[in-house]
């Protein structure tokens, strides 16, 4: 863990703004180590690995924000970042409305490490890449026709150091492994993509490289290979039909980020970010009350979980982890907080304020936002119990709107389901909706063996861009009368 | 200690950064070796509800050393950027390259081919612009929009980047920038709309214009209508079209050529677009002009599409050694996923001003801009996305009333291939940050089009 140098600068640092005039300022000094390592097409592709080091100073002066940041660790450095911290307070203060107030929280001195079982950065490094070998080989046997092939993984390693003028002094290291496989086949007009275990990039949880073998890439490599050819003469999905349809688990999961995670960040609805990410139809006033779901729909803000991605002790202004709700039995209940925004409303945060890295502002980003298992058993019950419908696996495409209304997604693959039996395969599946119209439609959600602790390290915000490492729990779930197959 | 001492954007300079990418050339151990560095401060003043709210400045500087041993290569990346730092970095790279399974397509680092001059990107004054400077002008935004009734939100910027490559083939490109940039959306009670300048003078940055052109629309926009979704004539203005460049133009790449994806694969000589002409143009004075590409190789100026057909792709060294074509010079820092990007783009002007398009039209749809663009099918270049802050109906050639926003699900070449008409005025837009820098820009006209397809609306 970071140690006396930087707790040192710290202090130095916090005693120049004040000196300044800061009323309220806080330190972090955050060093990121990073490897990304690329299989493609059966050939180590990308080997990548980052160290990252530096600090910054947040500061409130003449009731106003400043942040200045810098990557030189010393004493002259330290003395410059807090006083620029400070005239840039000084000078937002020009447009100043009301003082910026802070929802109280307890200092605290405290320490948390992400707990692991196998430490990915004591591995050799030809360990770590056989396994995205094996697996790129496995689809390349089952399918040599592929036209290109992914094995990758990401492991992370993040030492926090955090220090307020109220007395905070809080050390954290978090560890972060990633995984995944893709295949892509071209042909038939058609281009097509499968991917294991998430979409897109990888999927990621706080934990050791534990994580990377729990999904066994290399025995699931042929299904995804083969599915991935499959789709180029699969059928086409039905066009501007209403059905009734079952979403993957991994699916569910980024409905839920899109949907729900992002209108209960309270800067979103407060308006703070309505020039880029835009507004929340979640507005303070349907706090409570707003049926953002059916009775089926519970989702949770919890950053203590074990493994996801939004799981640490204390957040980047000192705010302990917590567990709440965001949607109880499908009422609109709870935000993600800051200590800012969460005075605004009267109460305390809820600690979801995190930084990307160390030259980043902290924003409202969402922790571990889940949708919490239901009682329809497994995926196999589901759609057993569904007479007519289609069952969609895994992101291929996503958009919503600015206030999170109105969203459309595809799925990398479909399934017709005829009286209860997954039949025919369907390629380029689409579904479109009003948010709380759709998640009002959610009749069952699977029950707690088929629910996933997954993890999105792709989530932009802010300007300047930030990239955050968000996590959704998710079972698959029905909703009833959608809108699917969208065509231009 | 002055204000202007701590304050100011210092750049680091050519002969120190020389000088850390030879420490990395010398310290490294294998067969070939790259440095780069990526320096840049930037600062950003961001208000919304009319006041305030964030305010940054970051000094940051990234050294990426990439080192090769025959087909092995690894690549290291650190912000240590003294002696010890850059020396532990490169044994790391060193160490990586030499245990790194052998990759058979890799080949090699590109060699020097000499680096023609670009027009300047550098202003000193967008250097010594301070934080008050930046609050002056978020102020001005503030206070045009809250004359009108409005609440605004958005930001002001300025950059200072350096950008330093070498290699132990002979490569050395150093390249200094600035840019400046402000965005307003302001904001009424039943609707909104957006502007963006960006200029790489902040003395030049037209602040004024930016906030004239938001509250007027703005103000326009309030209490928009219901109109049913379908296909319909539209005029889009350059935020917009910026949105289809962009999408197209990252198809028209080496490696997506070569993965099948792009929508000129086997096309290139056929028509694929209606009458328009997109070229790269790295030494554009009216962009954002920088002569060669993130291996240090020179940039070609590109005609990529002329008058609808299909002519060339962008290629790094590894796209182009793996098929057989020649580097045009587009490379990103080394990537799987897009080692290469046409970063000057420039959709050709046509006659007719942006009110002569809307003039033209009998019945069709404004769009200010798009938002939450994504891939549906990236082969037939069908996105989905919405419409945002502005959309108008037109009728027998004025704009009638603001429309409430719709979602689009729409082949974006084929969007083209209708082209009625083509904006006599460019845009200067910027993407933001990619990779750390700003690296791309786009020149782009208003255009109209025969047919858009709104596949559903939102409520607002």
């Amino acid at each position: 863990m970071l140690g006396s140098v930087e707790r040192d600068l710290a202090r130095r640092a916090l005693d120049t703004a004040r000196t300044r005039g800061a009323t309220y300022a806080d330190v972090r000094f955050v060093r990121r180590a990073v490897e990304d390592v690329l299989v493609k097409n059966a050939h180590l592709e990308n080997v990548d690995r980052s160290d990252t080091y530096g600090f910054s100073v947040r500061a409130i002066a003449d009731g106003a924000w400043g942040f200045a940041a810098s990557p030189v660790l010393t004493a002259d450095e330290a003395d410059r970042v807090a006083a620029l911290a400070v005239e840039i307070a000084r000078a937002s203060a020009l447009t100043k409305r009301e003082d910026a107030r802070l929802a109280d929280v307890t200092p605290v001195t405290a320490t948390y490490t992400t707990p692991i079982e196998i430490d990915p950065w004591t591995m050799r490094f030809d360990e770590r890449v056989q396994l995205l070998l094996d697996a790129a080989t496995a689809m390349h046997k089952a399918q040599p026709g592929l036209r290109t092939t992914r094995a990758t993984y990401e492991i992370w390693k993040e030492e926090k150091l955090f220090l307020s003028s109220e007395g905070a002094d809080i050390a954290q290291t978090l560890y972060e492994t990633g995984a995944s496989i893709a295949a892509e086949s071209v042909g038939n007009g058609e281009q097509q993509i499968r991917t294991y275990p998430g979409s897109g990039g990888r999927s990621q949880n706080t934990a050791g490289w534990e994580y990377a073998l729990r999904w066994d890439l290399v025995g699931n490599a042929p299904r995804i290979a083969d599915e991935a050819v499959a789709l180029l003469t699969a059928k086409q999905c039905p066009q501007d039909i209403r059905t009734s349809v079952i979403l993957s688990s991994n699916q569910l999961m980024l409905q839920c980020h899109e949907s729900c995670g992002h209108p209960i960040e309270l800067d979103r609805a407060l308006g703070t970010e309505a020039a880029f990410a835009g507004t929340s139809f979640l507005t303070p006033d349907r706090l409570g009350s707003f049926r953002y779901g059916s009775e089926q729909v519970n989702i949770a803000i919890d950053s203590t979980r074990k493994g996801g991605l939004g799981t640490f002790g204390y957040d980047d202004e000192g705010v302990p982890a917590s567990e709440g709700w965001a949607v109880k039995d499908g009422i609109f209940v709870g935000y993600l907080m800051s200590r800012e925004t969460a005075a605004s409303l009267g109460t305390g945060s809820n600690g979801t304020m995190r930084a990307d890295g160390w030259a980043r502002l902290p924003l409202i980003r969402m922790t571990n936002v889940s949708v919490m298992p239901g009682s329809a058993g497994t995926l196999e019950d589901l759609i057993a119990d569904t007479d007519d419908g289609i069952y969609m696996d895994t992101n291929r495409s996503w958009s919503i709107d600015d206030r999170r209304l109105n969203f459309q997604f595809g799925t990398q693959v479909g399934w017709e389901i005829k009286n209860g039996k997954r039949t025919t395969m369907l390629r380029n599946p689409t579904y479109t909706g009003i948010t709380p119209e759709f998640w009002g439609s959610c009749d069952a959600v699977c029950s707690e063996s088929e629910w996933v602790m997954w993890g999105t390290p792709n989530c932009g915000k802010g300007q300047p861009g930030q990239v955050g490492h968000t996590g959704h729990g998710a079972a698959p779930a029905r909703f009833r009368d959608v809108r699917v197959g969208v065509v231009g | 200690m002055k204000t202007e001492a701590i304050a100011s954007a210092v750049t680091i300079g050519e002969p120190a950064l020389r000088s850390i990418c030879d420490a990395v050339l010398k310290a490294a151990d294998g067969d070939q070796a790259e440095a780069v560095v990526v320096a840049r401060n930037a600062a950003l003043t961001r208000f919304a509800n009319g006041a305030i709210h964030q305010n940054v400045v970051s000094r940051e500087a990234d050294l990426r050393i990439r080192v090769v041993r025959g087909k092995r290569v690894a690549m290291v990346t650190t912000d240590r950027l003294d002696p010890d730092g850059i020396r532990r970095a490169t044994e790391d790279a060193s160490d990586l390259a030499r245990s790194a399974p052998e990759n058979p397509t890799f080949g090699g680092l590109p060699g020097d081919r000499g680096i023609r001059a670009a027009p300047s990107a550098f202003v000193e004054r967008t250097a010594d612009a301070t934080p008050t400077d930046r609050a002056r002008a978020a102020k001005q935004l503030c206070d045009a929009a809250r004359a009108a009734s409005l609440s605004a939100a958005g930001y002001v910027s300025t950059n200072v980047q350096e950008l330093a490559i070498a290699n132990s083939l002979g490569v050395w490109a150093y390249a200094p920038a600035t840019t400046s940039d402000v965005e307003l959306a302001a904001l009424g009670g039943a609707g909104s709309a957006f502007a963006q300048r960006i200029a790489l003078d902040f003395g030049a940055l037209d602040v004024a214009g930016c906030a004239r052109e938001a509250v007027a629309k703005a103000t326009a926009a309030q209490r928009p209508r219901d109109l049913p979704p379908g296909t319909y004539e539209v005029v889009l203005e350059p935020y917009a079209v910026r949105d289809i460049v962009s999408f197209l133009g990252s198809q028209l790449t080496g490696l997506a050529v070569e993965e099948g994806r792009s929508f000129v694969t086997a096309k290139l000589g056929q028509k694929v677009t209606g009458d328009v002409t997109l070229v790269d143009d790295p030494f554009d004075a009216e962009g954002l002009p920088r002569s060669f590409d993130l291996e240090g190789q020179p940039s070609e100026r590109l005609t990529l599409i002329e008058r609808g057909v299909a002519k060339a792709v962008v290629y790094d060294s590894q796209t182009a050694y793996r098929t057989g074509q020649k580097n045009t010079g587009h490379a990103l820092p080394p990537n799987p996923f897009q080692p290469s990007a046409p970063m000057h783009l420039r959709l050709e002007p046509g006659t007719k001003s942006r009110d002569d398009l809307i003039r033209e039209s009998k019945r069709a749809v404004l769009v200010t801009r798009f938002w939450y663009t994504r891939w549906v099918h990236q082969l037939r270049t069908i996105v989905t996305g919405m419409t945002r802050d502005g959309t108008f109906a037109i009728e027998d050639g004025e704009i009638a009333y603001p429309v409430k926003n719709f979602r689009f699900t729409q082949s974006y070449h084929e969007a083209l291939a209708g082209t009625l008409g083509i904006g006599s005025d460019l845009a200067l837009l910027v993407p933001g940050e990619q990779f750390g820098l700003q690296l791309s820009s786009y020149r782009v006209p208003a255009l109209r089009l025969a047919a858009f397809a709104f596949t559903g609306a939102t409520q607002y």
